[in-house]
C-alpha cells in the first residue's frame, strides 16, 4: 500500500489508534541496550509463552510489546504496563507470571518490583513521578519505551510521517530549511553548527547530486543516545533524513551505523523495507516528484569515522582517513558532491520542528541553544540511563535529581562531558547550565552526549591517561601532531601515574598540548590534548601528588598504592572470592590478610567489599 | 592573478595554487616533507603551516597547512611566526623521537635548534615519517602495489600481506621520492630488488646499458599504448616521447 | 569454523560491482569465515578491481576485521569510559588470566578470542562484556569463568 496523500496518513493513524484503544492493557518489555545486556529477550518470550498458552480475555498477544530503551537502565529489565503507567524493576523470568495474574489480570500492584526513591525509600508506582522521569523533556526520545521498532503502524499512531508529509506536501524546501534556521537546532553530534545553516549552503551549491548522509557512528565511549534512538525509534530518523533530502534536493541518503551495533543495523533495514512499502521512500513520493532513498552502510570499527570527511570515505568503501576540510564537505563531499552530514539526534528532531513549528522549538531550551539534549548518565550515579533535558539544565539537576546522587551516597569528584574529545567538570561547575556554549567555556564540551559521573575513588591522572591511550589507539596515524604527539602525551601520562614524574613535566605536557592542538589535521586531533588539558586544569593538586608525593589520592594508580584490610573486616569471603592472583587468604568469619608479595593492586577486592573493611594506602 | 601578502611583501600568485608554491617562490625557506609536486598534497607531515589572515577578519587569524591551501585575493601569510617556528620545533622534535636515526630528521632539526629529541625515544623506530609519497606516487603511476597498512601509531607503508608485491614492476618511483631514504634497493644493471621483488633488467641494444625491467616495459606496452620493439633502443629522443606519453605526471595546480 | 572457500564468489555476488562495496563485502566475509582468508581478499580485489593493495589497507586499518582466524567465542571486553571507571580493567584482566590470552589473541584449540572494544553502547551497565552477539552487563569478577564456560 502507497500512502499518496495527507488524509490518507491520517485516516491510518486514526485506524491505528482505534486498535491500540481497544487494548485493555499493554506490556511494555524494554528491549534497550541497558534491559538486553540483562536478559530482556528471556522476559519477553516468557510472557509470549504464558499469553499463548493461558488464553486470557480480553489480553491477546497484541498486548505484548518490545520497545526501545524505556530510559531508567539501572533498574534493568524493565517492564511498564499501560495505560496506567506503572513500572517495574530488576523483572526476572520467574516475576513474569505474577504480573499477568496480579496486575494485568487484577490490577494488583507487585511492590517488590517497584522503583525505591533512595532518598525517601518511597516506593513509586507511576513511572511519571519517579524523578528521573519528572524531571526529563523528551523529543528526540518522545517514542522509546512507547512503540514496537520494527513496526511502521505504531509509529504512524503516534503521529509518525506528519511532519515529514506536512513538508513533501506543503512546504517549499527555502521554507523548510528557514523554519529548521529559525528553530535554532544546532548539531546534536557535539560541534553545535547550525543545522539550517549547513542545510541552506548545500543547496545553494549548484550540482546534478546532493546527498544527505546521517552519522550514526557513535563513538563516544560512554555515550548510547545515538544506538538507543536507532534501535527504539528508527523512523524518526528516516524522517527527518527525508525531510532533509527534500530540502537540499538530494536522491541518496546513507546511514552510517557502527558495527558495534548489530540491533540498529536489523531495526533500520526494517524501518527503511516498510517505509519502501508505504510509498514514504522510493520514487515519487506522496505522488510528487521528489524520489529519495536510503542506505545502511555498517562502520567496521574505526572512532576516526565519525570525523565528517573520514566517514565519507568509510562510506566510499575506503580507510577513514580525514581530509583537510578548508573546501567543506557541505560543499565538496561524499564522491566529491554537495552533502549534509547530521547525527542521528539531530535528525530525530527535525520532523516535531516541522510538525509543531520552530517557536514551538525555541520555548523549550535557552537563547542559542533552542530544544533538548540527550545524554547517556552512566558512571557512578544511582540512575543509570538514557535522559534528555531542556538545554540550559545544570548538571546538578541532572546528577542529583535525575540520577538520583552518587552511588553509596561517595563524594562527587567530577563529571565527564564530550567523550575524548571533551573533558571533566568539577563540583564548582555542577551549577553551570548544560547546553553548546557553556560547557565549551567551562573546558568541557556537548559532545554526542555521554555523561559520565566520578566519585572521590576515580583518578583523574588515570582518567587522561585512558582517554588518551583510546585516542593513540584510534589515531588514523595520518598526521605528526596526533600520531606521535598524542602518543607523547600518552607517554607522559603513564611516567606521571607510575610515580616516574618530574617537576616539569605537566608544563611539558600543556605545551604539547597546545602544539598538538594547533597543528592537528582533524578533529580527533586538535580535540584530543581536552581530556588531559581539563584534568590539569580542575585537579593539578592530584598531579602534583602522583609527582612530588608518588601518591594516587583516589587509590587507583597501582604503582603508587597498597591495600590492607582493617579490623572492620568479618571474614565474608567476598574479597579472597573476588582476587585473581590467590593474594587474600583468611578463613569464613575470620580476618583476611592481603599478601603483599602476590597482590598486583587490581582493586578487585575493594569494588567487592560491603564493609569499608580495606584500605588504600 | 590572484595578490596576496608573503610576509610582508606583496606578491603576485597564480589562480588555483598552492601557498606553498607561491611561498617558494619568494625563496623562502620552509619545510615540507610530504610534499612533492608530481602528486597532488596530502598534509601530513604539517611543517608547511603558516599563519594566514586577511584585513577583513578583525584580526581573527588562522594556522593551515600551506601545501593545501589555495592561495586567495587579499591573504597575509606569515611564514615565521613564534607561534609557526614553536610548532615546527615541536613536530621536528617529535619526528627525532620517532625516527631518530633519519639523517635528513636530524639535519632538519638541526637547523631548528633541536640535536636532541625531548621525548622518549619511540621503540623499533624507523626512518620511515609516514609522509605518504611512496604510495601516492606509487598511484599516480597506475600501479598501487604498495599501501598504508594499519592505522595510528603503529602504521607502516607495506606491500600487501607484507610479500613481494606482484602489482609492483620495479620503477623505483617510491624509493627515489622517499625524503628520508628510507625505502631501499638494490640494482646490479643486470638486476633489481625492491620491496623484496627481483626484476631483470631490459639492455639497449646499442649501447648494451641497462634500461627499466621487464615488467614495467611490458607495463607500459599494454597500457599506454607504447610499442613493443620501443624498449631494445635507449636514446633521448625515445625518453622525450615517453614522459609525454605518461603524460600524466604534470605540476599540481597547473598544466604541464 | 568454515574453510569452504567456494562460497566467497557468491558473497562478493551479493554486492554491487564498484569499489564502495568494499567493506561491506571485506564484513559480510569476515562473518562468514570470522577472519578475512587471503583467498577472499584476492578474489575481492579482483571481482571490484580494486588494487590488492587498498584491499589490505582498508583490512588492516578496521578493527573489525581480522587477518588471522578468530576462536569460536568472540569475548569482547568494553573498555569504554563507564566500564573503565566500573572497573573494566580488572575484568579484561581475569579473562586474560582464565583463557591464558592477551586481547587481540586466540586461545591454540581455536575455542576463543579475547579482544577490547572502545563501547558497545551499553554503559548503563557497566562494566559490559560481549560475547558473540550478546551483551552481559554488571560484570562481576566472580562471574568470568562462568561467563567463558557459557555465553
Amino acid at each position: 500500500m502507497r500512502i499518496s496523500t495527507p488524509k490518507q496518513l491520517k485516516e491510518l493513524q486514526k485506524k491505528f489508534q482505534d486498535r491500540d484503544n481497544k487494548l485493555a492493557k499493554k506490556i511494555i518489555v524494554c528491549h534497550g541496550p541497558g534491559c538486553l545486556a540483562s536478559g530482556a529477550e528471556k522476559i519477553y518470550q516468557e510472557f509470549k509463552k504464558i499469553l499463548s498458552e493461558k488464553k486470557i480475555t480480553g489480553i491477546t498477544l497484541e498486548a505484548l510489546k518490545k520497545t526501545g530503551c524505556h530510559g531508567l537502565c539501572e533498574k534493568a529489565p524493565l517492564v511498564a504496563i499501560e495505560p496506567d503507567k506503572i513500572l517495574y524493576t530488576h523483572v526476572k523470568e520467574r516475576h513474569v507470571v505474577d504480573i499477568i495474574e496480579k496486575t494485568i489480570k487484577k490490577n494488583e500492584i507487585i511492590p517488590e518490583l517497584l522503583y525505591v526513591d533512595p532518598q525517601t525509600k518511597e516506593k513509586i508506582v507511576r513511572y511519571p513521578d519517579i524523578k528521573f522521569y519528572s524531571h526529563q523533556t523528551r523529543i528526540a526520545l518522545r517514542n522509546l519505551g512507547h512503540i514496537n521498532a520494527a513496526d511502521i503502524d505504531d509509529y504512524i499512531r503516534v503521529g509518525g510521517y506528519q511532519g515529514m508529509v506536512k513538508a513533501v506536501t506543503k512546504m517549499t524546501p527555502e521554507a523548510i530549511i528557514e523554519e529548521i534556521s529559525k528553530s535554532g537546532l544546532r548539531g546534536r553530534g557535539g560541534g553545535g553548527f547550525p543545522t539550517g545553516r549547513k542545510w541552506a549552503t548545500c543547496r545553494k551549491v549548484e550540482d546534478d547530486t546532493h546527498y544527505v548522509i546521517c552519522n550514526g557512528d557513535e563513538g563516544d565511549p560512554g555515550a548510547f543516545m545515538d544506538r538507543a534512538i536507532m534501535e527504539g525509534d528508527p523512523h524518526s530518523v528516516l524522517e527527518g533524513m527525508i525531510i532533509a533530502a527534500f530540502a537540499v534536493g538530494a536522491r541518496d541518503g546513507y546511514i552510517y551505523v557502527r558495527e558495534e551495533y548489530p540491533l540498529a543495523v536489523i531495526n533500520l533495514q526494517i524501518a527503511i523495507e516498510q517505509a519502501r512499502e508505504y510509498g514514504l521512500l522510493g520514487e515519487q513520493i506522496m505522488g510528487t516528484y521528489f524520489s529519495f532513498d536510503i542506505q545502511i552502510n555498517r562502520g567496521a570499527g574505526a572512532f576516526v569515522c565519525g570525523e565528517s570527511s573520514a566517514l565519507m570515505k568509510s562510506v566510499a568503501g575506503e580507510v577513514g582517513e580525514p581530509r583537510a576540510k578548508y573546501i567543506r564537505s557541505v560543499v565538496k563531499g561524499l564522491y566529491d558532491k554537495p552533502t549534509v552530514l547530521n547525527n542521528v539526534e539531530t535528525y530525530a528532531n527535525v520532523p516535531l520542528i516541522i510538525e509543531k513549528g520552530a517557536d514551538w522549538f525555541t520555548g523549550i531550551g535557552v537563547k542559542k541553544n533552542s530544544g533538548t539534549k540527550a545524554f547517556s548518565l552512566v558512571g557512578k550515579v544511582r540512575n543509570t540511563g538514557l535522559i534528555e533535558v531542556p538545554m540550559g539544565t545544570t548538571l546538578r539537576e541532572i546528577i542529583y535529581d535525575i540520577g538520583g546522587g552518587l552511588i553509596d551516597g561517595r563524594p562527587f569528584k567530577a563529571v565527564q562531558t564530550g567523550g575524548p574529545s571533551g573533558g571533566c567538570l568539577p563540583d564548582t561547575m555542577l551549577d553551570s547550565p548544560v547546553d553548546f556554549d557553556s560547557l565549551t567555556k567551562a573546558g568541557s564540551m556537548m559532545g554526542s552526549g555521554g555523561m559520565i559521573v566520578m566519585d572521590d575513588r576515580t583518578c583523574m591522572v588515570d582518567v587522561a591517561k585512558y582517554f588518551l591511550s583510546f585516542l593513540v589507539s584510534e589515531s588514523c596515524g595520518k598526521c605528526n601532531p596526533c600520531r606521535e604527539g598524542l602518543y607523547q602525551l600518552y607517554k607522559l601520562a603513564i611516567k606521571i601515574s607510575e610515580g616516574r614524574g618530574e617537576e616539569g613535566d605537566l608544563e611539558k605536557m600543556e605545551k604539547l598540548s597546545d602544539m598538538i592542538i594547533l597543528g592537528s589535521l582533524c578533529g580527533l586531533g586538535k580535540s584530543g590534548p581536552n581530556p588531559f588539558l581539563s584534568t590539569v586544569r580542575y585537579f593539578r593538586e592530584e598531579y602534583l601528588a602522583h609527582i612530588r608525593d608518588k601518591k594516587c589520592p583516589a587509590g587507583v594508580c597501582r604503582e603508587l598504592i597498597r591495600f590492607e584490610i582493617n579490623d572492620k573486616c568479618d571474614g565474608c569471603t567476598a574479597c579472597l572470592m573476588a582476587c585473581a592472583y590467590n593474594a587474600i587468604t583468611g578463613s569464613k568469619k575470620q580476618p583476611h590478610v592481603i599478601n603483599q608479595e602476590l597482590c598486583t593492586h587490581c582493586g578487585a577486592c575493594v569494588t567487592v567489599c560491603t564493609r569499608n573493611a580495606i584500605d588504600v594506602f | 592573478m590572484v595578490n596576496i601578502t608573503i610576509n610582508g611583501k606583496l606578491v603576485q600568485a597564480y589562480e588555483g595554487e598552492m601557498l606553498l608554491a607561491a611561498i617558494r617562490r619568494e625563496n623562502i625557506d620552509i619545510p615540507a616533507l610530504c610534499h612533492h609536486e608530481a602528486v597532488e598534497p596530502y598534509g601530513a607531515c604539517r611543517l608547511c603551516m603558516v599563519e594566514i589572515t586577511k584585513n577583513e577578519w578583525d584580526g581573527w587569524k588562522n594556522h593551515v597547512t600551506s601545501c593545501l591551501y589555495p592561495v586567495e585575493e587579499g591573504l597575509i601569510v606569515n611564514t615565521h611566526t613564534p607561534t609557526v617556528i614553536e610548532l615546527r620545533k615541536t613536530i621536528l622534535d617529535l619526528f627525532l623521537a620517532s625516527s631518530p636515526h633519519s639523517t635528513v630528521i636530524k639535519k632538519l632539526a638541526a637547523e631548528y635548534g633541536i640535536t636532541r629529541t625531548s621525548y622518549e625515544e619511540v621503540p623499533d623506530s624507523t626512518d620511515c615519517i609516514l609522509c605518504g609519497l611512496c604510495t601516492r606516487i606509487c598511484d599516480k603511476m597506475g600501479f598501487s602495489a604498495i599501501s598504508a597498512v594499519g592505522r595510528g601509531h603503529g602504521k607502516e607503508i607495506a606491500p600487501p600481506l607484507k610479500e613481494p608485491p606482484p602489482d609492483c614492476v620495479g620503477c623505483l618511483s617510491c624509493a627515489y621520492i622517499c625524503p628520508t631514504h628510507y625505502i631501499q634497493f638494490t640494482d646490479n644493471g643486470k638486476e633489481r630488488t625492491i620491496w623484496g621483488k627481483k626484476f631483470k633488467l631490459l639492455r639497449c641494444e646499442k649501447t648494451g646499458l641497462p634500461t627499466i625491467t621487464e615488467e614495467f616495459a611490458a607495463y607500459l606496452i599494454k597500457h599506454r599504448e607504447i610499442p613493443e620493439d620501443y624498449f631494445k633502443i635507449n636514446d633521448l629522443s625515445h625518453r622525450r616521447e615517453l614522459a609525454l606519453k605518461m603524460g600524466q605526471i604534470t605540476q599540481w595546480g597547473r598544466e604541464a | 569454523m568454515k574453510q569452504d572457500f567456494t562460497t566467497i564468489p557468491s558473497i562478493i555476488a551479493r554486492h554491487p560491482r564498484k569499489a564502495s562495496s568494499l567493506i561491506m563485502i571485506l564484513q559480510d566475509i569476515q562473518k562468514e569465515f570470522n577472519y578475512l582468508p587471503e583467498e577472499a581478499m584476492r578474489k575481492t580485489a579482483e571481482t571490484l578491481e580494486v588494487p590488492m593493495s587498498k584491499v589490505y589497507s582498508v583490512a588492516t586499518f578496521y578493527n573489525a576485521f581480522s587477518l588471522v582466524p578468530r576462536g569460536e567465542k568472540l569475548i569482547r571486553v568494553c573498555v569504554g569510559t563507564a566500564c573503565h571507571i566500573r572497573g573494566s580493567k580488572v575484568i579484561r584482566e581475569q579473562f586474560e588470566n582464565e583463557l591464558k590470552i592477551k586481547p587481540g589473541e586466540t586461545t591454540p584449540d581455536m575455542k576463543y578470542s579475547l579482544e577490547v572494544v572502545g563501547c558497545v553502547g551499553a554503559c548503563a551497565m557497566a562494566p559490559v562484556v560481549m560475547i558473540n552477539d550478546k551483551y552481559f552487563g554488571s560484570v562481576k569478577t566472580s562471574r568470568i569463568k562462568q561467563l567463558v564456560g557459557k555465553g
